[in-house]
């Protein structure tokens, strides 16, 4: 015969029952169409409440002469332009070294001079 | 335990389930020893320490834009990485970073063509391969489908996609963001990078009562009955945490063409003026779906099985959430096993 469960077993299971059709319930309300319409008025209204403090903040400090966020970001853009102008050139240098390596390899080979492979490759600095 | 211990248990509890959430910030998450092999803007590649490497094809791990990349690598005997490394792989990790306003510019064109490809490139340079495997989980796993679809020349030989949303028809994000009142181009304008905080609190609001109470009640069980799985709890709880920004570019083109428009299912999704057709991936494909995930609904990822090319298909599907799957407790016997053996068939020149 199977065992009773304690009445504080039992509290817990009622419990339990009970919050996972709460949580199920829950999760039929936020799959709803409606609630979908109501979140997006919520984040239209967080986006233009951020947006009014951002942009007078930003004018603040502007008038005080100050760096805001909007110039910081302008450096750092900049920065970043020319960090990728960079990584494509040492692209393409990787690339001219890799033929040169690989031409001289077929050359020593025609010459029959022994010569490691064309594969050797350079690590650069990260 | 009785009701009386209970109660005069619970001031302890109380303050031990206060110091395990307080101190969470502390646990050490990530830390498999590794090297830096390359960076560009705010993406490092990094290269995993091993001494036995036995597979010819490194594997590139790939995570989605929206959390850090170490839940490949949460804590010391429940690592991903460290798993396949003991299996015998060359593990690389592309990390994206944390972008800020200034990536603003970076779209999904600059995450596929450009970031992935160059992540892919120096994998071969530092391991002296011509081919590689590339596994990405969630949008890290779209963005490794989005390369394999554009570059017919891709170095990809084989491609793991974890519970990756490739269709979003009926998926609870599509009734939320794919509405025509939900204005993208509004919040895109608005933040130049999204706040990684807002993108958790909409995946925290998909599951409310489990995300903002379960989780604590547990915890507050474990703690109660004296054996709360610290170290677990704080390292799951940290990574969910942090939430790095979303670049606005990016964000408005996920959300338009994955939940506006359906255009990767759909075919009519382009990157850099190339058409992204799924059935040009040829690679040797797993997917990897999980029962119980209410983020990327198994329904969602399924349609690519039959929307690719490849001849080498496979599909494991398990319980499990979106998270839990890999990173849960019994993924190390349950999941990483299956994955490291599909990629040892495929892994040797």
């Amino acid at each position: 015969m199977a065992e009773t469960p304690s009445p504080s077993e039992q509290a817990r299971n009622l419990y339990e029952g009970a919050e996972t059709r709460t949580a199920q319930a829950v999760e039929r309300i936020v799959g709803r169409e409606s609630f979908g319409e109501l979140l997006a008025v919520v984040t239209d209204n967080a986006v233009a409440l951020t947006r009014m403090g951002n942009d007078a903040l930003d004018l603040l400090l502007r008038n005080l002469r100050l760096a805001g966020r909007q110039d910081v970001t302008r450096l750092a853009r900049q920065l970043a332009r020319t960090e990728d102008k960079l990584e494509r050139v040492l692209q393409e240098i990787e690339a001219l070294r890799d033929e040169l390596a690989a031409e001289r390899a077929q050359a020593a080979k025609r010459n029959g001079a022994p010569r490691s492979g064309s594969r050797a490759r350079t690590s650069r600095p990260s | 335990m009785s009701a009386v211990r209970q109660l005069v248990r619970a001031p302890v509890a109380a303050l031990e389930m206060a110091n395990i959430m307080l101190t969470q910030n502390e646990a050490t998450i990530g830390a498999t020893p590794k090297d830096i092999v390359w960076t560009h803007r705010k993406t490092t590649l990094y290269r995993y320490r091993s001494s036995r490497r036995a597979h010819a094809i490194p594997v590139l791990l790939v995570f989605a834009l929206i959390n850090r990349p170490d839940i490949f690598d949460l804590r010391p005997s429940n690592s991903f990485v460290e798993f396949m490394l003991d299996e015998g792989f060359d593990v690389f990790l592309l990390d994206w970073g944390v972008p800020d306003d200034e990536d603003a510019d970076m779209g999904l064109d600059s995450y596929v063509c450009d970031e992935l490809a160059w992540g892919m490139r120096e994998t071969l340079r530092a391991a002296g391969a011509d081919e590689l495997s590339l596994l990405g989980w969630c949008i890290g796993g779209t963005l490794c489908v989005l390369h394999a679809a554009t570059e017919p020349a891709s170095p990809v030989r084989n491609l793991v996609a974890l519970t990756t949303p490739i269709d979003t028809t009926g998926s609870l994000y599509a009734t939320w963001v794919g509405r025509d009142s939900f204005d993208v181009d509004r919040v895109a304008d608005a933040y130049p990078a999204v706040p990684g905080s807002g993108v958790d609190w909409a995946n925290k609001l998909m599951k409310p009562v489990t995300n903002y109470w379960t989780t604590y009640r547990r915890l507050w069980e474990g703690v109660s009955a004296g054996d709360a799985r610290r170290d677990a709890y704080q390292a799951m709880a940290k990574w969910v945490a942090d939430n790095p920004p979303f670049p606005s570019r990016a964000y408005r083109e996920w959300i338009t063409s994955m939940y506006k428009d359906n255009a990767l299912v759909r075919g009519r999704m382009q990157l850099r003026g190339r058409r992204v057709d799924l059935a040009a991936i040829e690679q040797n494909l797993l997917v990897v779906t999980a029962g119980a995930d209410h983020i990327a609904p198994r329904e969602g990822t399924l349609p690519l099985l039959d929307a690719v090319g490849s001849e080498d298909v496979t599909h494991l599907d398990r319980p499990g959430g979106h998270i839990g799957l890999m990173a849960g407790s019994r993924a190390r016997t349950e999941i990483w096993p299956d994955i490291a053996r599909w990629l040892a068939e495929r892994s040797d020149r």
